[in-house]
């Protein structure tokens, strides 16, 4: 469907692709990935003749793309650019509906499309049709960017980074989505990214590129058993699906979002918080930003007075565990003490987070089913 | 045509520019201290513009008199705008993290005024005396309709006696005079935001 | 009141041949402007020379392109009106040309991978966007222009300026009077003109990025 025959660019003396040759299968979903400025944009630009090789040739189904007329080619190929790039001219409905009405599709069927498209994406056409880009939050404007490459029902697309600016839930969402969609629809897809996890997840065919080489192009499954290079083997150390437990530290198990407090906060203000948060002990810390140790709701009323400040009441010594020490050891800590939390301290002994039974469950399912959050 | 003639025309453009930015720049920074006030203070300069330049020498003649001083007042409230808008925006347009800081400090509203926002907005109130500085050179010209001189007399001179070389060569001195100060200001402009920026890191 | 008596029918054939050389020359110069701006984007690397060779030209205030016209095509509106359009030409070049090359890439780019052809990139995209910049650049020229036509009278040619070069010559402060009123009216009235044209013109998902 898309095959490169040693295609190469430069810019000045830079070179950005270097040699580029692969084939790509009608229907195959295949990802690219690497490190920024690679040359991932550019390799995608090639395809729909945004960007003209220096050398080499490009065939889109057979036909060498410099033979093609650029518009015809390009209506056949949907795009989805890295800054998303709605037109800010355009309502939701007539960005959607670009390439539609180039194809002299009805106004109806237009209509019967956008409404399809964005009901797939949870975004109601009566809200959002008749609004403007600028009036969308970032991930809303993503989204309708990938729409608007799906909506002449193109046989290729091309996305660029698409989910860049997403929260994980939608991303894993629209994840799924454009993988329900590339089955069903067959649709060869060029795919680019920065996280491997969504290259994992989603790839048929995962081309990992380095300064515009192919360093390796394989199967997800493959590359997770061999990885060709050790930048390789760090892009998926990164991702959750391949980490060995084994080398998981508490810093990998713990909750960063743990509130503490100074010693000189009043004791009011700190009943305050706990009330607030729904918390009964707090995580107490010295004027130098150090650990100082654990006050609990019962340690406040055994106290008796609510003035004064927080730092006139001995705080227990719960136990505690280096960021670096292994996640097993920490777990040990945390079962054999009978406290609810371990505090996980930094080198300089200033708090980094607490491993409670829920932060443990919850990077446990991480782990094992992908970014939870 | 002899150099007094240039030199008049520099006199009259140098002294309505240096009156502007005396008239223009409080008004401009007042413009900006109190929004209450700025939508009418940015129309009435804007309107002020609308008058065509020979109605209002005509109608400062009938208060002052022909002369100078009437070319310099008319000329004066016609390079106005640039000032005075691009002050107040200039001003406007400071980053407000750096006002915040400034307040954080507890700068007062002078202090803070002259000692960071008029600098910082000092390369766009520039543009705008540039602006102001390059417009008067070319209305200028009117000066000799109420007895101004100038390099509009050697022009109006030209067209009355059909005499295409004085027309010529009043309007390519003006335009000359005109660049230089365009190209000068530029410079000094740049020089300016560069000083700014070598003391501030 | 006797005033209007004696000019008042003067002043309306004069606020009439006024406005007749306004809307002309701004709208000739408009359309001239608008292809010269659009082609200049097209090669901005000779765009870099010309334009600030135009910007020079500018410089020359607009009572020289009357004289010098006016010795060659002698005393017909004509030459009233092609040396307003050319001075009302500038302001929209500049901000056309201006207007269009500041559209950030993205848009373009987005516009070619959804398949649109340059003119359709240019009519759908490109001048939605730069159209705050180009009425911007109207409003401008359409003021300055109501100011140069008072020139017109210098060569007899009639307009609002007759008033005011008669009133200047006989230091007579009502014909000044009756000959900036209106002319500041017809300038107030006109860019009022081209604020709605603006609410119509400018895409509505633009107007607040100014
Ligand atoms: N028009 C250009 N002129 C010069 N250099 C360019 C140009 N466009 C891209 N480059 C360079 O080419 C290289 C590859 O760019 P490309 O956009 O393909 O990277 P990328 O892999 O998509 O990176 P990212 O992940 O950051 O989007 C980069 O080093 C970039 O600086
Ligand atoms: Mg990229």
């Amino acid at each position: 469907m898309i095959r490169f025959e040693n295609v190469k660019k430069k810019y000045g003396n830079t070179v950005i692709l270097d040699n580029l040759s692969f084939n790509i299968e009608p229907g195959e979903f295949v990802v690219l990935i690497g490190p920024s400025g690679c040359g991932k944009t550019t390799t995608l630009k090639s395809i729909n003749r945004l960007i003209k090789p220096d050398q080499g040739k490009i065939f889109v189904n057979g036909q060498e793309i410099s033979q093609v007329n650029p518009v015809k080619l390009r209506r056949k190929i949907g795009y989805v650019i890295q800054q998303i790039g709605l037109f800010p001219n355009m309502t939701i409905e007539q960005n959607i509906g670009v390439v539609p009405k180039r194809l002299k599709y009805e106004k109806k069927e237009i209509q019967k499309i956008t409404r399809d498209l964005m009901e797939m994406v949870d975004m109601s056409f009566e809200e959002y049709a008749h609004k403007y880009p600028s009036e969308l939050s970032g991930g809303q404007q993503q989204r309708i960017g990938v729409l608007r490459a799906l909506a002449a029902s193109p046989p290729i697309v091309l996305m660029d980074e698409p989910f860049g600016a997403l929260d994980p839930m939608t991303r894993a969402t629209l994840q799924k989505e454009i993988g329900k969609l590339h089955k069903k629809l067959n649709k060869t897809i060029v795919f680019v990214t920065h996280d491997m996890n969504e290259a994992l997840d989603l790839a048929d065919k995962i081309i990992f590129m380095e300064q515009g080489k192919i360093v390796q192009m394989a199967t997800p499954e493959e590359m997770l058993a061999n990885p060709a290079s050790p930048l390789i083997r760090d892009f998926m150390r990164k991702s959750s699906l391949a980490t060995d437990p084994l080398n998981l530290t508490a810093a990998d198990f713990m909750s960063a979002n743990v509130i503490s407090v100074q010693k000189k906060k009043s004791i009011r203000e700190c009943t305050d918080i706990m009330a607030r948060q729904h918390i009964d002990s707090l995580v107490i810390k010295n004027e130098d930003e150090t650990y100082a140790g654990v006050v609990t709701i019962k340690d406040i009323k055994k106290h008796g007075k609510s003035s004064g400040t927080i730092g006139e009441i001995e705080p227990y010594q719960n136990i505690t565990s280096d960021i670096l020490e292994n996640a097993k050891d920490s777990f040990d800590k945390l079962y054999n003490s009978g406290d609810n939390y371990v505090v996980v301290l930094n080198n300089d002994q200033t708090v980094a987070g607490i491993i409670s039974k829920t932060s443990m469950a919850t990077a446990m399912a991480d782990t094992l089913w992908g970014d939870m959050q | 045509m002899d150099a007094s003639i240039i030199l008049e025309h520099l006199y009259l453009v140098v002294m309505t520019v240096i009156f502007s930015v005396v008239v223009g720049l409080p008004i401009g920074v007042l413009a900006y201290l109190k929004p209450a006030g700025r939508k009418i203070v940015l129309w009435s300069v804007e309107i002020l513009q609308t008058i065509p330049a020979l109605a209002l020498l005509g109608l400062i003649i009938i208060a002052l008199g022909p002369g100078k001083m009437t070319v310099i007042s008319g000329l004066v409230l016609y390079s106005l705008l640039p000032i005075v808008h691009n002050t107040c925006v200039g001003l406007e347009n400071v980053d407000n993290g750096i006002k915040e800081a400034g307040k954080g400090m507890g700068l007062t509203q002078l202090d803070r005024l002259i000692s960071v926002e008029i600098p910082l907005a000092f390369p766009m109130i520039f543009t705008g005396i540039r602006i102001a500085t390059v417009t008067t050179v070319g209305v200028a010209v009117f000066a000799t309709s109420v007895g101004g001189g100038g390099l509009g007399k050697i022009i109006y001179q030209g067209i009355r006696t059909q005499n295409i070389n004085l027309i010529v060569s009043g309007t390519v001195s003006l335009m000359i005079m005109a660049v230089l100060f365009d190209v000068l200001m530029i410079w000094i402009n740049r020089r300016l935001a560069k000083g700014a920026h070598n003391k501030a890191f | 009141m006797i005033f209007f008596e004696t000019y008042g029918d003067r002043l309306i054939t004069a606020f009439q041949v006024h406005l007749f050389y306004v809307l002309t020359s701004v709208t000739i110069g408009f359309a001239i402007a608008l292809v010269l701006g659009i082609l200049l984007s097209r090669v901005p690397q000779y765009a870099k020379v010309i334009m600030p060779l135009l910007s020079v030209f500018q410089t020359i205030p607009g009572i020289v392109f009357i004289g010098i016209l006016f010795l060659y095509l002698g005393m017909i509106p004509a030459t009233v009106i092609s040396a307003l359009a050319v001075y009302a030409i500038f302001p929209i070049l500049k901000n056309t040309y201006t207007g269009l090359l500041d559209i950030k890439k993205e848009y373009i780019e987005a516009a070619k991978g959804c398949g649109m052809s340059p003119f359709q990139t240019l009519l759908e995209v490109e001048l939605p966007l730069a159209s705050p910049s180009i009425i911007a650049g109207l409003r401008m020229s359409t003021i300055y222009t109501v100011s140069w036509a008072v020139l017109a009278a210098m060569i007899g040619l009639g307009g609002l300026g007759e008033f005011i070069y008669i009133g200047i010559a006989s230091n007579n402060d009502q014909l000044i009077l009756a000959g900036a009123i209106p002319s500041a009216i017809m300038a107030i009235g006109l860019s009022l003109l081209i604020d709605v044209l603006r609410r119509v013109v400018v895409p509505k998902g633009i107007r607040s990025v100014k």
